[in-house]
């Protein structure tokens, strides 16, 4: 049964964040969702997709964040409603079309769905996307838990029709992927039919200024709006000892806070719909009886600084506040919150002592962590072909032996900058980058740079973005390798198709558009080899470290994930326990503590290596690196 | 001895000093070190603090009195030249193997009859791995020895290569051994380390090649290319240094290279080198000085006898008829001492400049009895 397309309005269903949202997009009647995965957003178009067929929506997986909100975009400007969803990063890559469509406009409703990853937990970077709805001037709505999540997704279409904008509803994974319960809505059917009016084109030349002015005029219409918003809220005394101001998952810890602290008739807490444009009168209504205001936001200061900005232009008004949050360091200005934060800052404030664990509990959890929780690393699957290449790549640069250096790129095979690839990446930017960066790197030997440059990237990353960056150093004859990780999935945000599947998100055949052809219609040499051969897949690198220009190594080998999706039964490998030199001199248990695949397992009793046949794939790698020969294939 | 991974002794000790001479000794032993062209890399480190790498390595710490007192006699130790049972020039009898060989031929005959008369399994040699390039390899027909024939200028990892047959189910190996490769090979014996050890007892003949210094394999390569095309290349030889040049004969002709500009060339860590003669091992052999001059020595050689094991196989060698003898001028023994005790001298300045301290020579134990009689310590 698809869930989240029952139409049971009045139903309540537990639901992640990210469900929530999708609920709201399915409610709204979008016809067209367009996303790029990327952590925490994907849940979002991954529930969607599942829906899709049963509703008679469109929702895919496009090849990078820009084209899917201009795909979700084109629905927009056909009358059409349209959805969008991405992470931070997505937003960054898609700024350069919303921050036109700001200005050209749209017809139809377009929500563009933005989750931030506050301490950048699965991120390259730790960013505040909020800024961007401030530099395009742009509605913001912080749905502040899950029914919200869903509701003003709604909201959020409805505002957008009615201004001719796209609208963001911003989340953070703290919203995102906690569960909570949510009454379903009635779905409303699309019964529109596209159509492109030729007499009102979406352009901003000659003069986008003109446009700009347009725009400032539907904010100030979009401020009435937000000021009368049932989901701003306020809840505690008239005059409060301390107001908090709250947006978004920051109402989660407040609540929390004040209720730990049985604070509720000491504490105002007022959590606004938008923090842009933030409910001006409100806001001020809600100072001029205050003389302490915390500003409780994930994210930078945002909400904060907005009213202050406020709050500068009624200063003789209001009279001296005092202010707290993060830009004044009550609260950390990077990282994500969590409630004992807000707790121990409002115990602090209002002198109220919190109740603590006692000593000796909090000293036995230590232990307990400590005993049956082990420090690790991230790692790699067992039989997963990063693992191999990265060997391949120390290999290579040992015996190269001149210093060379890896240009890297998000996807699983980023964690190559962390022992599971022996610190074999260098740098790691945006999508793409590394093949960038290289380029630029593979121009210095003018400079004297002697150290050869090598860049990875994935084959989802390669659609994603990094065609640009090989057809610049082609062009300009720059020397590297480029090594594309091609294991047929965009494996880290969770198994969405990518261009070179050849199929759907809704799982239909497509066609595939070749990852080597392209490669080669730039004018690349290309080659291809197996990662899991090691010997074959050094000889290639090292043999590519010292001729001029870009050249392509693709290392082709599926995800050890995918293939056991696909049930291909894997073969076995064993360890000869009389071959096994263990610990001695000749070996030092190099394939545990060096190798460090998990289906290998160190048995101090016997002082040998063996295989965790519940882990192992069989991808037979272990076989090439034992010094004993005492790792052997065998049959399934 | 640190607390810190052998690996990262011997980057320290060895490799960042510049002293390593790719002798292989390290490789093939474990798998955190790996050798391409003609370096040694450590691919990882290692977690112990003592291992058989630190052993075996010609250029960490050695006790040289204790190498003589388990391989020689002390009755036939020199200072200038090591255990010397006796001094001879000879070359192969078959005059086929000396067309094919550097000079007079008598490593090639005196492996070729060991092998014939199974006083060793297999001959551990030098084979081509790439132009210019050698690499060890495990020989077993008698007939294929002349295969690897000849003077190879640039070092041979050769003992990476009976590390690997040591594993094999074999009793004795012959290895033809530069004089580092010699001191590794001798390192084996007097090793705590059981597993080398076990590699020691397959030991069953070393035979020595004087040796001046080898050249770095890229370099050389370098210079020769422009000078000639490499594949053409037929021999190379130095003749004695008042010739002060190099010759290459390729398919298109002859080449003659000033000793000047291959100066460049050399293998760094050959400046540091004390051992001329190949003083540890069972028999060594160099190229034969003769009043005659260049053109009759050309076609012999210098043999010195050092250990019973070897002055047996000379003389079977002579009674089976395949080793030929040339009398030995009287001033020969003396000039071979001067030479060598040069070489000692020069590389104790060396070594003690690379210290910065005057009386440490590094690997050397600057209190040898033996080597103190050569040089003059400051």
């Amino acid at each position: 049964m698809n869930r989240l397309s029952e139409d049971n309005t009045g139903k309540t269903l537990l639901l992640m964040g990210n469900e929530a949202i999708a609920r709201g997009v399915i409610e709204s009647g979008a016809s067209v969702c367009a996303g790029y995965p990327g952590n925490p957003s994907s849940d979002i178009i991954d529930a969607l997709v599942k829906e899709s067929s049963e509703l008679g929506i469109h929702v895919e997986w496009f090849v990078n964040e820009k084209v899917a909100l201009e795909v979700a975009a084109s629905a927009a400007m056909v009358g059409l409603r349209g959805f969008a969803a991405m992470k931070q990063n997505g937003l960054n890559v898609a700024s350069d079309f919303l921050l036109n469509l700001n200005l050209s406009g749209i017809r139809g409703g377009l929500v563009l769905a933005v989750c931030d990853d506050p301490s950048g937990i699965s991120s390259t970077n730790e960013q505040d996307s909020r800024l961007f709805a401030r530099m395009g001037e742009l509605p913001l709505l912080e749905p502040s838990d899950f029914q919200e999540a869903k509701d003003m997704v709604k909201e959020a279409f409805d505002l957008s029709e009615t201004l001719g904008l796209p609208v963001i509803v911003h989340s953070v994974t703290r919203l995102s992927h906690a569960r909570g319960n949510v009454s379903l809505g009635s779905i409303r059917k699309s019964d529109k039919t596209p159509y492109f009016d030729r007499s009102k084109p979406f352009i901003n030349v000659p003069a986008p200024a003109r446009a700009h002015l347009r725009l400032k005029e539907k904010m100030v219409r979009c401020l009435e709006i937000i000021e009368k918003s049932p989901f701003n809220s306020y809840t505690g005394p008239e005059r409060p000892e301390l107001l908090i101001i709250t947006a978004g998952a920051g109402r989660f810890y407040c609540e929390e806070a004040i209720h730990n602290l049985a604070a509720e008739n000491r504490v105002g807490l007022l959590n606004v719909a938008s923090t842009f444009p933030l409910p001006r009168d409100l806001i001020l209504k809600r100072l001029a009886l205050a003389s302490t205001v915390l500003f409780v936001e994930e994210g930078g200061p945002f909400l904060e600084e907005g009213v202050k900005e406020i709050y500068a232009d009624h200063v003789s008004d209001l009279g001296v506040l005092k202010l707290l949050g993060k830009s004044t360091g009550e609260l950390p200005s990077t990282g994500e919150l969590n409630p004992d934060l807000i707790i121990d800052l409002l115990s602090q404030q209002l002198g109220i002592q919190r109740k603590k664990r006692p000593g000796e509990y909090q000293q036995g959890l230590s232990r307990a962590a400590s005993n049956l929780v082990p420090a690790r690393d991230l790692a790699f699957c067992a039989g997963c072909p990063h693992r191999a290449t990265y060997w391949a790549i120390k290999k290579a640069l040992a015996l190269d032996g001149r210093d060379g250096f890896v240009c890297g790129d998000i996807g699983c095979y980023g964690m190559g900058s962390g022992p599971a690839g022996w610190s074999q990446m260098d740098t790691m930017q945006a999508m793409g980058s590394g093949t960038g960066v290289a380029s630029g790197m593979g121009l210095l030997d003018s400079f004297g740079l002697k150290q050869p440059v090598i860049a990875v990237c994935g084959d989802s990353t390669f659609y994603h973005a990094a065609i640009p960056a090989l057809i610049n150093a082609r062009q300009h004859e720059s020397s590297f390798l480029l090594l594309i990780l091609d294991n047929s999935a965009t494996a880290m945000t969770g198994f969405q198709p990518h261009p070179g599947l050849g199929k759907t998100a809704t799982g239909k055949t497509a066609p595939a558009v070749g990852l080597e052809d392209l490669c080669r219609a730039i004018g690349c040499p290309v080659e291809t080899v197996d990662p899991y051969d090691i010997g074959k897949t050094t000889q290639s690198i090292l043999g590519n470290l010292e001729s001029p220009g870009v050249k392509v190594l693709v290392l082709k080998q599926t995800c050890a994930l995918v293939r056991a999706k696909q049930g291909l039964p894997p073969s076995k490998v064993k360890v000869d326990q009389k071959k096994c030199i263990g610990d001695s001199c000749g070996c030092s248990r190099f394939c545990t503590r060096v190798f460090k695949c998990p289906g290998l397992i160190w048995d101090a009793g016997t002082g040998t290596a063996r295989i965790d046949e519940a882990m192992c794939t069989g991808c037979g790698v272990c076989v090439q690196i034992c010094p004993e020969r005492a790792i052997v294939s065998e049959e399934a | 001895m640190t607390l810190e991974p052998t690996t990262l002794q011997l980057k320290k000790l060895v490799l960042d000093k510049g002293l390593c001479t790719q002798c292989g000794a390290c490789h093939n032993l474990c798998p955190h070190y790996l050798g391409h062209g003609d370096r040694t890399v450590v691919f990882h480190d290692c977690d112990k603090t003592s291992g058989a790498c630190y052993e075996v390595c010609p250029r960490t710490p050695t006790n040289l009195e204790a190498l003589r007192q388990v391989m020689f006699d002390p009755a036939d130790i020199t200072a200038e030249l090591g255990a010397l049972k006796g001094l001879y020039i000879t070359r192969a009898s078959d005059p086929s193997i000396r067309g094919k060989a550097q000079h007079g031929g008598t490593v090639s005959a005196l492996i070729q009859f060991a092998l014939k008369e199974g006083i060793i399994e297999k001959a551990v040699l030098a084979g081509e791995e790439e132009i210019l390039l050698p690499a060890g390899r495990g020989f077993s027909d008698p007939e294929r020895v002349v295969d690897a024939a000849g003077s190879r200028f640039v070092v041979s990892p050769t003992v990476a290569a009976f590390n690997e047959l040591a594993r094999e189910d074999i009793e004795t190996l012959g290895v033809v051994a530069t004089p580092c490769q010699a001191m590794a090979l001798a390192k084996m014996w007097i090793s705590e380390v059981s597993r080398i050890h076990e590699a020691s007892k397959k030991i069953g003949l070393v035979l020595g090649l004087f040796c001046g210094w080898a050249f770095n394999w890229k370099k050389l390569k370098n210079l020769l290319a422009e000078k000639l095309e490499l594949e053409t290349i037929t021999r190379m030889d130095i003749p004695p240094s008042r010739f002060h040049s190099m010759i290459v004969e390729t398919r298109d002709g002859r080449v003659e290279i000033s000793i000047d500009e291959l100066r460049d060339c050399v293998r760094p860590s050959c400046n540091y080198c004390f051992d001329m003669t190949a003083e540890f091992s069972d028999i060594s052999v160099g190229s034969a000085r003769l009043p005659s001059g260049w053109d009759e020595s050309r076609g012999w050689n210098h043999l010195i006898v050092r250990t019973e094991k070897g002055q047996k196989l000379l003389e079977m060698a002579r009674d089976a008829g395949c080793i030929e003898f040339h009398d030995v001028p009287e001033e020969n023994l003396d000039r071979l001492k001067t030479a060598a005790a040069g070489k000692k001298r020069e590389a104790a300045a060396r070594l003690a400049q690379k210290s910065g301290t005057p009386g440490d020579l590094l690997y050397v134990p600057a209190d040898d009895p033996l080597l103190r009689d050569c040089l003059t310590i400051p």
